[in-house]
């Protein structure tokens, strides 16, 4: 990736720690000139914008860009208005230059406890300069909500990290450099966490362990009246306190899952009874509690939630469990973890792994759609034949075209799903935005729900029409809803609208990466004529088959577009003529 | 506390260590005493070097709670800078003054 810097001061090792850092992504970054941020922001034609960056940070010392901080710096009176209006004219600066770029990072302002030491003053509503940079990084922020590529940084927190020495005055005047360089470390990882997130690869599931990470002791040999949890013990408290963060972790769509050594039923009993378990079993997506290797359960569990490896944390105690599930399955992440139950909390939430741009009712539902899909699973169980299995589960896929209300979720699905996705782009809210804007695409947004419940916003098809031919270019489903025929009504929305516009051919082109296969089969059955290796057609004379016993809910924008598609329920392709 | 010259390059090392972290496998700076620092044989760049003389001033005045300024020695003194081995004679020499005999 290549990275843009901009400051006021020497920004340089913070450009080196982010090319060294071993975690991905690889960095390579330039500096603009110090002092120069304004200059920067505002000309579009400068230099450092002609290849276009992936990310840009902007790190300024706020006596550097406001005029009025300075004076207030000085022990002057400043006057607040202008005060306010420096920030707005920083943030306007940010605005602009976020066009051209797909994400830019802001750490937040901070200035030296040694400018911090009028006592009692400190936070007066005339002179205080603590107050006035609490307000400004509020003004700042505030300004900033709502444009999503622009996302303020925390450097409070490296400040802590690095400790008293955090501000260095040794390289400030040897180098023009404001910060030791464990603040560079600090704000080297969470970027690379942030671009991580930002480019779908946060992780999304922690396995855990039981015995010793939920609670202390073994339960198949204590029972769970046994076991260390709550009460007035140091490790119990601290347990206690884990699982709530872990919970916590849950609502921001982070699956739970557990791979133990243990009996399943002696296991679960623990769970459910034990007063102090934070953590119920309805709140793991899934888990394997018996005596197999766990390497092969976890295989088996990251299989049952359609997940990658890679999209996997495992937490165990034992260093030999970490060890043969880390040279087992290198792409699961297994972080070294503390002795220590008092430092499990610390030890979890320092995991720089689950970064994510947004939080969507989608992530704050993902537990419980897991339990939904585990009932589905079962009820799959019971019904043998998978037509007729899924006419029971009475699904409606509900479209709607693109637009501000569904485009946080549509973009972060764009950017979070390998499985089924068929051209695999990395977009910005703003870029993808702007490309479906353009004339001749259009990008609809499927909603899916069944008699078990809502699986939210889960799939995305762009479609770009020229002349006599129409091309898919997106094709992105959740792999919780894979395999419903939600893939085939996806299909049926971008053929029809096709059809009606008078195309005569609709193109696919799969983009093959590593992760993309399923998406690869899907279109190898879905009916269209296979035209060479990796491209497939669909002759638009005929219509698209919509799959039996599904319920398409079409709204209001997508009536302009097919006048077949014109009513509010479709049930069969029948209905279209 | 008066330094030994071992404790010396001890510190020397490992600000190297620290410095040697944000540096591209293939300049990093070996710890010898006949590593070049600096100059034209090699060594650090600018801002590497500021790095250094500040990780190393830190670390006397942690532990010897002397503030030794190296910054003039850079820009007056370069080729007792050079390398490692002369480096740590400069800076013994510079805090044994700095420490008076107890």
């Amino acid at each position: 990736m290549r990275g843009l810097l901009i400051s006021d001061f020497n920004i340089n090792n913070l450009s080196s720690y982010l090319k060294k850092e071993p975690n991905a992504p690889v960095i390579d970054s330039v500096t603009t000139c110090y002092g120069e941020v304004f200059q920067t922001l505002l000309d579009d034609t400068a230099p450092c914008w002609s290849a276009r960056p992936d990310f840009v940070v902007v790190w300024t010392r706020p006596e550097a860009v406001l005029e009025e901080f300075r004076t207030l710096l000085d022990c002057r009176s400043a006057n607040r208005n202008d005060l306010k209006g420096q920030v707005d004219a920083f943030s306007a600066g940010l605005r602009r230059a976020s066009e051209r770029t797909q994400a830019i990072f802001v750490p937040t302002w901070v200035i030296p406890p040694f400018h911090q030491t009028q006592g009692l003053l400190d936070l007066s509503s005339a002179s205080g300069i603590a107050r006035a940079l609490m307000q400004i990084n509020m003004r700042l922020l505030e300004t900033l909500d709502g444009v999503p590529t622009v996302h303020p940084l925390w450097t409070d927190k490296w400040i802590q990290l690095a400790g008293p020495t955090a501000f260095n005055q040794r390289l400030w005047y040897l180098g023009k450099i404001r910060f030791s360089n464990d603040v560079f470390k600090a704000a080297a990882r969470d970027l690379k966490s942030a671009l991580r997130g930002l480019g779908g690869r946060a992780r999304k599931v922690i396995i855990l362990d039981l015995d010793d990470i939920l609670w202390g002791g073994i339960v198949g040999e204590t029972g769970w009246q046994g076991i260390t949890l709550g009460g007035h013990d140091p490790a119990g408290e601290a347990l206690v306190d884990f699982q709530r963060e872990l919970k916590a972790l849950a609502r921001r769509g982070i699956l739970l899952a557990i791979a133990s050594k243990n009996d399943e039923s002696i296991a679960t009993e623990a769970i459910a009874k034990h007063p102090e378990m934070v953590l119920k079993m309805d709140d793991f997506a899934g888990w394997r509690i018996n005596w197999r290797d766990k390497a092969a359960n976890i295989v088996d569990l990251m299989t049952e939630l359609n997940l990658g490896l890679d999209s996997a944390v495992f937490v165990d105690d034992s260093p030999v469990e970490r060890a043969r599930v880390r040279e087992a399955l290198p792409q699961l992440f297994v972080p070294n973890w503390p002795s220590d139950k008092r430092l499990y909390t610390e030890a979890l939430l320092s995991l720089d792994c689950f970064d994510s741009p947004l939080l969507t009712e989608e992530d704050r539902q993902r537990v419980r759609m897991c339990a939904v899909d585990r009932a589905r699973k079962d009820s799959k169980r019971k019904v043998g034949d998978l037509e007729e299995w899924l006419a029971t589960l009475k699904t409606t896929v509900r479209v709607e075209e693109l637009n501000q209300g569904n485009l946080p979720r549509a973009a972060q699905l764009l950017n979070k799903t390998n499985q089924m996705n068929l051209s695999t782009r990395r977009m910005s809210e703003a870029d993808f935005h702007a490309w479906a804007r353009a004339e001749g695409r259009r990008v609809w947004t499927f909603r899916v729900s069944d008699k078990f419940g809502d699986s939210g916003l889960t799939g995305i098809v762009s479609l770009e029409l020229a002349g006599t031919r129409a091309r898919i270019i997106d094709f992105v489903l959740s792999c919780r809803v894979i395999g419903r025929k939600i893939e085939e009504a996806m299909l049926f929305v971008a053929i029809e609208c096709a059809r009606s516009a008078g195309v005569r051919e609709v193109d696919v082109t799969y983009c093959q990466t590593p992760k993309n296969k399923p998406c690869y089969a899907f279109f190898q059955r879905s009916g269209l004529t296979h035209r060479g290796e990796n491209a497939f057609v669909w002759d638009a004379a005929r219509p698209y088959r919509l799959g039996h016993g599904i319920r398409l809910v079409c709204d209001g924008a997508l009536e302009e577009t097919s006048a077949d598609i014109n009513h509010s329920e479709l049930t069969t392709s029948d209905h279209l003529r | 506390m008066k330094p030994t010259k071992e404790e010396l390059m001890g510190i020397i090392y490992e600000s190297l260590e620290e410095v040697n972290e944000q540096l591209p496998n293939d300049q990093r700076i070996q710890k010898s005493p006949d590593a070049i620092l600096v100059g034209r044989a090699g060594g650090l760049d600018s801002l590497g070097f500021v790095n250094f003389i500040a990780l190393v001033e830190e670390k006397c005045a942690h532990k010897y709670g002397i503030t030794v300024s190296l910054a003039e020695a850079s820009s007056s003194e370069d080729a007792a800078l050079e390398d490692v081995e002369r480096f740590a004679d400069s800076l013994f020499q510079r805090l044994s003054e700095a420490i008076p005999d107890v």
